[in-house]
């Protein structure tokens, strides 16, 4: 029987319903924290540097931070790294999180899962697991992640995760080193009756090295990815006769980052998202709080100091094109990055609207 | 499975209930929300909004109040008849007790 007093909603419903108020107020409602660097594979196109000589944040420090987040607000939460299951307090963390109210999603390369594990999310569930697979021969997959046996641990993690029936979805980044095996990779997804997704342009390094960027498959090559996948064909057409036009704002950031979401890293760095790192508040030093409601903001209010072209681009919401990418890329937040920007052509002549009139407001893309 | 309120009815009312702590309240952006952090309870796929007797209700469950008292706060606070508080009440322990949110001491 449906109670009225307690409506049970799916997520997408109640967060948009609490979408405006949560804009207005500043509230939180979405963050990611990478527990650590550290990673037990060696992939060849991670964006991610460790650094050594940088002290993890400990048990305590993250358990304040998850403290002062959900104090704020913060209700869907990442959990990511580097590889999270290699830090020995993961599981402490990890319930701490979820006592906390935390509802949470968990990135991880599966290789680490083990029965233990395993029967602990299935006591204690997250929202959903996501693993990356990179190939679906142990070849395919090892050349991308550099770690012998790191194939046959992954599909372990996989069966151990779905044996116990763990909201599991599936993954992969494109690359030149994988791309052959990418409508493999989809299938064995599908046969195991888990939701597959995939990414195919790959970013730089967050101290701004294009080494990943060698193995980027052309532009030409994303879009046919596009048009072969029904799934995404139909989104980008949606996405196209729905979103054109330059941004509404003046500012910088046009996107959502730093509205209702934050990013945080081993070191206790808040910043507006993963891809914009810097300038960012330190937690070690001060409250989130603090973080939040002062400096944050103050990167939003940012405006370019430039005569930026990229704001003026009818092709903005097809692009990505981002001011912390671009300083990665580029050097410069307000630089168009050259990749995203012929991938943004091409889309919008493969799935362009012929009349720009059926545009809506840019705004809407940003809905949680 | 749905209680025979009214053959229950006075034990019911002398009930006393407790929260599950496998379930955490927030309070976010005004709205009170229960979200389930143990397998089986609730459904992970779901959030369980309540409303603003539903929240009061859920604030008043204690382990200790017992639910005729729980009925009286509410004619108290809000406009409502014992008879509409007692539905209200009946209505909303029955389903907290579905999704094992409660249970009684």
């Amino acid at each position: 029987m449906e109670c009225p007093h307690i409506p049970i909603i799916p997520h997408r419903k109640f967060s948009k319903r609490i979408y405006n108020k949560a804009v207005s107020e500043r509230i939180p409602l979405a963050g990611e924290i990478e527990l650590t660097f550290r990673c037990n594979l060696k992939c060849a196109h991670c964006y991610v540097v460790y650094e050594l000589k940088k002290k993890e944040m400990t048990y305590k420090e993250i358990c304040h931070i998850l403290d002062e987040i959900t104090e704020a607000g913060c209700l869907w939460f990442l959990i990511t790294g580097g590889e999270p299951l290699v830090r020995d307090d993961f599981l402490d963390i990890y319930t701490y999180a979820k006592k906390k109210g935390l509802i949470i999603t968990l990135f991880t390369n599966g290789t680490l899962i083990t029965p233990q594990i395993a029967d602990y999310l299935r006591d204690w569930p997250p929202f959903a697991v996501e693993i990356t697979l990179y190939g679906i021969t142990k070849q395919t997959y090892e050349r991308v992640t550099g770690v012998p046996g790191s194939f046959d641990h992954c599909m372990e993690g996989i069966h151990l995760l779905l044996e116990r029936n763990i909201p599991l979805k599936l993954k992969t980044m494109v690359m030149t080193l994988n791309q052959n095996e990418l409508w493999d990779i989809k299938k064995y997804a599908e046969d195991l009756g888990v939701q597959f997704t995939f990414d195919p342009i790959l970013t730089p390094k967050i101290d701004g090295s294009k080494e990943p960027c060698r193995l980027r498959i052309p532009p030409e090559e994303v879009v046919k990815l596009d048009l072969a996948d029904e799934g995404r064909l139909k989104e980008w057409k949606e996405f196209c006769q729905e979103l054109w036009g330059p941004a509404k704002s003046d500012k910088l950031f046009v996107c959502g980052a730093g509205q209702t979401s934050f990013h945080i890293n081993p070191y206790g760095q808040l910043a507006i998202c993963g891809m914009s790192r810097n300038p960012s508040y330190d937690l070690r030093q001060g409250s989130f709080q603090d973080g939040w409601y002062d400096f944050i903001p103050k990167i939003r209010k940012q405006k370019p100091k430039t005569d930026y072209k990229c704001a003026k681009c009818d092709l903005l919401s097809l692009c990505g094109q981002c001011p912390g990418w671009a300083k990665l890329e580029n050097n410069n937040p307000e630089t168009p990055i050259e990749y995203l920007c012929q991938i943004a052509h091409l889309r919008a002549k493969a799935f362009g609207p012929k009349e720009k009139s059926q545009t809506k407001k840019r705004e809407e893309l940003y809905i949680a | 499975m749905k209680r025979n309120i009214g053959r229950e009815k006075v034990n019911y009312l002398e009930r006393c209930y407790q929260k599950n702590p496998d379930i955490v309240s927030r309070k976010i952006a005004d709205e009170c929300i229960l979200v389930p952090i143990r397998q089986n309870v609730g459904d992970l796929e779901s959030i369980y909004t309540l409303n603003e007797v539903a929240t009061r209700i859920w604030e008043l469950i204690d382990g200790k109040r017992k639910v005729k008292e729980i009925k009286d706060k509410i004619v108290e606070e809000f406009e409502v008849t014992p008879e509409e508080a007692e539905k209200d009440l009946t209505d909303l322990l029955q389903k907290l007790e579905e999704i094992k949110g409660i249970k009684e001491v």
